[in-house]
C-alpha cells in the first residue's frame, strides 16, 4: 500500500532520512517509534507531501506522491491525516469540519455530505457532538472529530502523527479505541505514536 | 461678537438640500472606497502569503508607496497627473460624468487597499500553520484552504484594525473636496461662503461626522462580538 | 521630469524665499517637527488626564479624543482657519492655523502612543514608587515617563511621519508647504501635470520611506537597550 524506496530528506545539510526502504502492506498497521528528533514525524509527513524529499520515491496505492505530473489535491483526498495539534478549524463547528473535505474536493451535496458527516461523527461516539465547535470539546473529543474529519473522503490509508501526545492521560484512552476499531475493520495504518501499550 | 446658533432654520430650503446632497455622496464614496479597499487588500494579503517568487517585492512596493505618499498626493496624482494619460475620449467622458468622484474613490480605495492588506497578513500570520497544513491534508487547494479556513479566522483576528481602518477611509474622503467631490465638507464650505453663518454650518457637519463615526465604532463591536469563535 | 526638477528644485525646496514667505519643502518640514514638538507636551498631559482619579478631568479628555478620532483633519483645519481669526480679532496667517490643527489632532494621538508606552512597563514600578511614599504625580514624573518615553521613540518617530503627511492637507488653505507649491509649479507649466505630480510624489517617498526604515533601527536600538538593561539589573 505505501512504498518507499531510497527516500532522503535533508535540512540544509542536515540529513533528516537516509536510504529509506520500506513498505506497508494492505490492511497492516505499522507502528514508527524511536526517540525524539529520529525523524518519525518528518517520514510519515512525506507520505503525503506535508515534507518534500530529495531523493528517492513514495507510493501510496501505486501512485508516486512526489511525481510532478499529478493533482496533489486528489491525492491528499485519498490519504487520511491526523495532526497531533487535531488542527480542528475553530471557526467551524464538528460537523463541518468533517463535511468541509466532502463539500469542496468531492463537490457532494450539502444535503449528502452533512448525512455522511453525522455518520462518521456517530462512528466515533461524537454523533451528538455535531454542532460543537472545537473550543466547546476536550482534547480527546477533538482528536476523534479529526480523525472523522479524516476518514470522510473514504481513504484506503490513514496516518496518525503521534495522535495522542497533546491528550491529558485520561483522554488518550478513547482515541486509542477508535484507532483500535478502524485497524479491527481492515484500514491500512501508519502510525508514530509514543504509546507503547498501543503498539502492542 | 454674536454667535448665531439656528440650525434647523438654516437646514431647510436649499442649504439643507445641499447639505444632504453631500452626505449622500461621502456616504456612496465611503463605500465605493471600503469595497475596493477589502477586495484589493484581501488579494494582496493573500498574494504575499503564497510565497510565490517576487510577490514580497511587487506587494511590498505596492504597500510602500501607499503608505509613505500623503493621501492627498496619491488623489492629486490620480486626478491630475494619470487622469491626462486616458485617450481623450476617456477623459470628456469622466467629465461629464462626474469624473472626479470615481478618480476620488479609487484613489481612496486603492490606498487603504495597502493597509488592509498589511492588516490581513498579519492576521494570517497570527494563525497557526497547522490550519493551512490540516486544510491541504484533507485535498482543498491552496486558493481553497485560504478562503475557507485561514483567510476567515485572519478576518476575526483583525477585526478591530480592519474597523480602524474603515474609520479612516471614512474620514479620509473629506480630501476629496480638493479635486471638487461635492461630499460632506467641500458642501458645507460651498455653503459657508453662500451665506457665512461658519459656525452653524460647521457645527452641523461636524456632528454628522461624529455621528457617523460613533456608528462605525459601534458597528465594529459589534461584530467583535458577534464573531467570537464559540468556546473561547 | 528631470528638468523639471533642475528648474524648479528652489521653488520646490523653499518656495518665494526670499522674495515671499518660506515655503515647499522646508516649510513642510518646519510644521511638521514644531507640530510634534508642540503636540508631544499636550500629548502627555491628555494621556494623563484620561487616566486621572478626577471624574471631570477624564471625561473631558476622552471627549476631545472621541472628538478627534471620529472628525477629519480637514473639519479641524477648516475650524481653525474660521475660529482663529476671529478669536485673535484680526486676520492670522495660514502657517499658524495649520500648525494649530495639525497640534490638536497629533496631540490625541500622542496621548494614545504615550498611554501604551506606560502601559507596557511592568507594574511593579508604580507599586515600589507608591511604597516609597511618592505621590501619583511624583510617581508619573520621575519613574514612570522617563522610563516610558524611551520606550515609546520609535513610535514617535513613526508619529513624526505621520505629521509629515498631514502637512501637505495646508495645500487646501493654500498655506505654502510642498504640496502647494508642486501645485504652483503646475500652473506654471500647464503641460505636464504628471510628471510633476509624480515628482512630488517621490519626494514624499523618499523623505518618508528613509524615515521609516530610521524607525525601524531606533526598534532594534530600544529593544537591544532593553535586554541589556534587564541583563544588567
Amino acid at each position: 500500500m505505501i512504498v518507499f524506496t531510497g527516500v532522503e530528506k535533508r535540512y540544509g545539510d542536515y540529513r533528516a532520512l537516509i536510504e529509506i526502504n520500506a513498505a506497508v502492506g494492505r490492511g497492516e498497521v505499522v507502528i514508527v517509534c524511536g526517540p525524539s528528533g529520529s525523524g518519525k514525524s518528518t517520514l510519515i509527513r512525506t507520505v503525503n507531501r506535508l515534507e518534500e524529499i530529495e531523493s528517492g520515491t513514495i507510493t501510496v496505492d501505486g501512485v508516486d506522491t512526489h511525481s510532478s505530473e499529478l493533482d496533489i489535491n486528489r491525492i491528499r483526498s485519498g490519504i487520511g491525516f491526523v495532526f497531533q495539534q487535531f488542527n480542528l478549524f475553530p471557526h467551524l463547528n464538528a460537523l463541518q469540519n468533517v463535511a468541509l473535505g466532502l463539500l469542496k474536493v468531492k463537490r457532494m451535496h450539502r444535503g449528502e455530505a452533512q448525512e455522511r458527516a453525522q455518520a462518521l461523527l456517530s462512528r466515533v461516539g461524537l454523533g451528538h457532538k455535531a454542532g460543537a465547535f472545537p473550543g466547546e470539546l476536550s482534547g480527546g473529543q477533538q482528536q476523534r472529530v479529526a480523525i472523522a474529519r479524516a476518514l470522510a473522503q473514504n481513504p484506503p490509508v490513514m496516518l496518525f502523527d503521534e495522535p495522542t501526545s497533546a491528550l491529558d492521560p485520561e483522554m488518550v484512552g478513547e482515541v486509542l479505541a477508535v484507532m483500535r476499531e478502524l485497524a479491527a475493520e481492515g484500514m491500512t495504518m501508519m502510525c508514530v505514536t509514543h504509546e507503547m501499550g498501543f503498539a502492542r | 461678537m454674536v454667535i448665531r446658533f439656528l440650525p434647523l432654520e438654516l437646514m431647510q430650503g436649499e442649504s439643507g438640500q445641499v447639505l444632504l446632497k453631500g452626505l449622500l455622496a461621502t456616504l456612496e464614496l465611503t463605500a465605493l472606497a471600503w469595497l475596493l479597499a477589502f477586495a484589493v487588500g484581501i488579494v494582496l494579503a493573500v498574494i504575499r502569503t503564497s510565497g510565490l517568487k517576487g510577490t514580497d517585492t511587487v506587494v511590498g512596493a505596492y504597500v510602500a508607496y501607499h503608505r509613505n505618499v500623503p493621501l492627498l498626493v496619491q488623489i492629486l496624482f490620480w486626478y491630475f497627473g494619470i487622469a491626462t494619460l486616458l485617450p481623450m475620449v476617456v477623459q470628456k467622458w469622466l467629465n461629464v460624468h462626474g469624473g472626479g468622484f470615481f478618480a476620488g474613490a479609487i484613489a481612496v480605495g486603492l490606498c487603504m487597499a495597502a493597509y488592509v492588506g498589511e492588516d490581513l497578513r498579519s492576521g494570517i500570520r497570527a494563525v497557526s500553520k497547522g490550519q493551512l497544513e490540516a486544510a491541504r491534508a484533507i485535498g482543498l487547494t491552496f486558493v481553497q484552504s485560504m478562503r475557507f479556513v485561514v483567510v476567515p479566522q485572519a478576518l476575526r483576528n483583525v477585526i478591530p484594525a480592519l474597523v480602524n481602518e474603515t474609520l479612516l477611509l471614512f474620514k479620509n474622503t473629506s480630501l476629496l473636496m480638493a479635486i471638487g467631490v461635492g461630499e460632506l465638507t467641500y458642501a458645507s464650505r460651498q455653503i459657508e461662503t453662500q451665506t457665512f453663518r461658519t459656525f452653524e454650518i460647521f457645527a452641523i457637519t461636524t456632528v454628522c461626522y461624529l455621528v457617523i463615526s460613533i456608528f462605525i465604532m459601534l458597528g465594529g463591536r459589534a461584530l467583535e462580538r458577534h464573531y467570537k469563535v464559540a468556546g473561547r | 521630469m528631470l528638468d523639471i526638477l533642475h528648474d524648479y528644485w528652489l521653488l520646490l525646496l523653499i518656495g518665494q524665499y526670499p522674495n515671499g514667505p518660506l515655503g515647499g519643502l522646508a516649510m513642510t518640514l518646519i510644521l511638521a517637527v514644531a507640530g510634534i514638538l508642540l503636540a508631544f507636551p499636550c500629548g502627555i498631559a491628555i494621556a494623563l488626564a484620561t487616566t486621572s482619579p478626577y471624574a471631570a478631568l477624564r471625561t473631558l479628555a476622552n471627549g476631545l479624543v472621541y472628538l478627534v478620532r471620529g472628525l477629519p483633519l480637514l473639519m479641524f483645519i477648516f475650524w481653525a482657519y474660521f475660529a482663529i481669526p476671529a478669536l485673535l480679532g484680526e486676520n492670522a496667517p495660514g502657517v499658524l492655523t495649520m500648525l494649530i490643527a495639525l497640534v490638536i489632532y497629533e496631540s490625541v494621538y500622542l496621548a494614545e502612543v504615550v498611554r501604551a508606552g506606560i502601559e507596557a512597563l511592568p507594574g511593579g514600578q508604580t507599586e515600589a514608587a507608591r511604597s516609597l511614599g511618592l505621590t501619583n504625580m511624583q510617581t508619573k514624573r520621575l519613574i514612570i515617563l522617563p522610563q516610558a518615553l524611551y520606550n515609546m521613540l520609535p513610535s514617535l518617530l513613526s508619529q513624526f511621519i505621520s505629521t509629515i503627511k498631514e502637512t501637505s492637507l495646508g495645500y487646501v488653505i493654500s498655506v505654502n508647504e510642498l504640496t502647494f507649491a508642486a501645485s504652483q509649479v503646475n500652473s506654471i507649466l500647464l503641460t505636464q501635470p504628471f510628471q510633476v505630480y509624480l515628482l512630488l510624489a517621490i519626494i514624499y517617498f523618499l523623505l518618508c520611506f528613509l524615515l521609516t526604515a530610521a524607525v525601524r533601527w531606533l526598534e532594534k536600538r530600544v529593544e537591544q537597550g532593553r535586554r541589556e538593561r534587564k541583563v544588567k539589573s
